[in-house]
């Protein structure tokens, strides 16, 4: 039995502070290359206070409906992105999964896919789910590789969601079963 | 230029009273096969208050992002269901679409696909946007036949993202493009 389920071989979840991750997520919000591979709306700026509140206000909901992260590296527990499921259906044993991680100079280092390997160990082993789904934009391939690492399947494409850049791209869905994540994991 | 926007050839779309809305859709909801056709919520008994109170919150909002009508019969005048656009996403054009025929006596008549043909005139020559998705359950074939009728075409399946009755059940995402639309109209 692995008790040690929060930490990865990079980094590890860490509790979600309102006022931490307020500031952290309105500072990382001022890229909007950041905002661009994470949201469909459209770039803004947003204040602490504002984020905070909105944040205060989601966590706050019973019965929990996010199951909110942050996540920090291991070797010198600085705090790089957050993840977290959202939207579970106790009832179909199924959730989204979210991410995203502030600073360029952490993109493209393993950070992402340690951090999905971990959340994905607590979704089908802790909360017992039975899938994950995500939906990730056609112009990331940073994160599809990433996310094909972990195990997720293309599961199809909404074509033209998006209108980006004067041109339109996918929207892609992916999904895991928990079967297929106990066979890749054991 | 057609005018009657909101007409089709069996149904018609309107607004209603909020005592009205309520007192329908709570008879409808005791349904369990529509509410198992219609949504993942488990099945319940929703209170006529409850669901009046929800819809006047709802009416009052202003509505930016969602787009919401009732369905009423041409012969008999008769409320039948529902079908409105959500998660409207103006900088990029696209939206989701919802509906529920919520009497049995006008399953498999044509009723949905008329409503469905409304909506979609509506999304693509009133609101003028480019794309609509849904999300409709394997187990729904006439929806799915409805669907495609009316001009959708599969673009995946979040495998295994139901479960009732014992077993799993996929989710087959659908969408329909503006060109699409167009070619099919001519």
């Amino acid at each position: 039995m692995k008790n040690d389920l929060l930490t990865g071989a990079l980094v590890r979840l860490a509790a979600f502070d309102p006022q931490t991750m307020a500031e952290a997520l309105s500072r990382w919000g001022r890229d909007s290359e950041y905002w661009r591979l994470l949201a469909s709306d459209p770039a803004r700026l947003h204040s602490t206070k504002a984020t905070r509140e909105w944040l205060e206000k989601e966590l706050d909901k019973e019965p929990p409906l996010f199951y909110m992260f942050s996540i920090r590296t291991l070797d010198d527990d600085r705090l790089v992105g957050e993840i977290g499921l959202d939207g579970v259906e106790w009832s179909h044993g199924e959730s989204f999964v979210g991410i995203s991680l502030g600073e360029r100079q952490d993109w493209g280092k393993g950070y992402g896919t340690d951090a999905m390997r971990v959340i994905l160990r607590y979704a089908f082993t802790e909360l017992n789910l039975a899938r994950v789904s995500l939906d990730v934009f056609e112009y990331n391939p940073r994160a599809i590789r990433s996310y094909v690492k972990t195990g997720f399947k293309v599961e199809g494409r909404a074509r033209q969601f998006l209108n980006r850049d004067g041109r339109r791209w996918d929207l892609i869905f992916m999904g895991i079963l928990q079967d297929e994540w106990l066979n890749q994991e054991l | 230029m057609n005018n009657e926007l909101l007409t089709g050839d069996l149904i018609r779309l309107t607004a209603e009273d909020p005592q009205i809305y309520a007192e329908t859709f709570s008879r409808w909801g005791r349904d369990s096969e529509y509410t198992r056709l219609l949504d993942n919520d488990p099945a319940r008994m929703p209170s006529i208050t409850k669901t009046k109170e929800w819809f006047e919150k709802f009416s009052e909002k202003e509505q930016v992002n969602e787009t919401f009508f009732l369905v009423r019969s041409l012969e008999g005048n008769t409320l039948i269901g529902f079908v409105g656009l959500f998660g409207i996403e103006w900088n990029h054009g696209d939206a989701w679409v919802g509906i529920g025929i919520g009497d049995r006596q006008y399953w498999g008549k044509g009723y949905g696909t008329d409503a469905m043909r409304v909506i979609l005139r509506y999304a693509f020559t009133e609101l003028n946007l480019h794309r609509i998705t849904l999300g409709v359950f394997e187990y729904n074939s006439r929806a799915i036949r409805s669907y495609e009728k009316a001009g959708f075409i599969i673009e995946g399946r979040f495998r295994q993202q139901l479960h009732r009755e014992g077993r799993h059940w996929d989710e087959i995402m659908m969408g329909i493009l503006r060109e699409e639309w167009m070619e099919n109209e001519k």
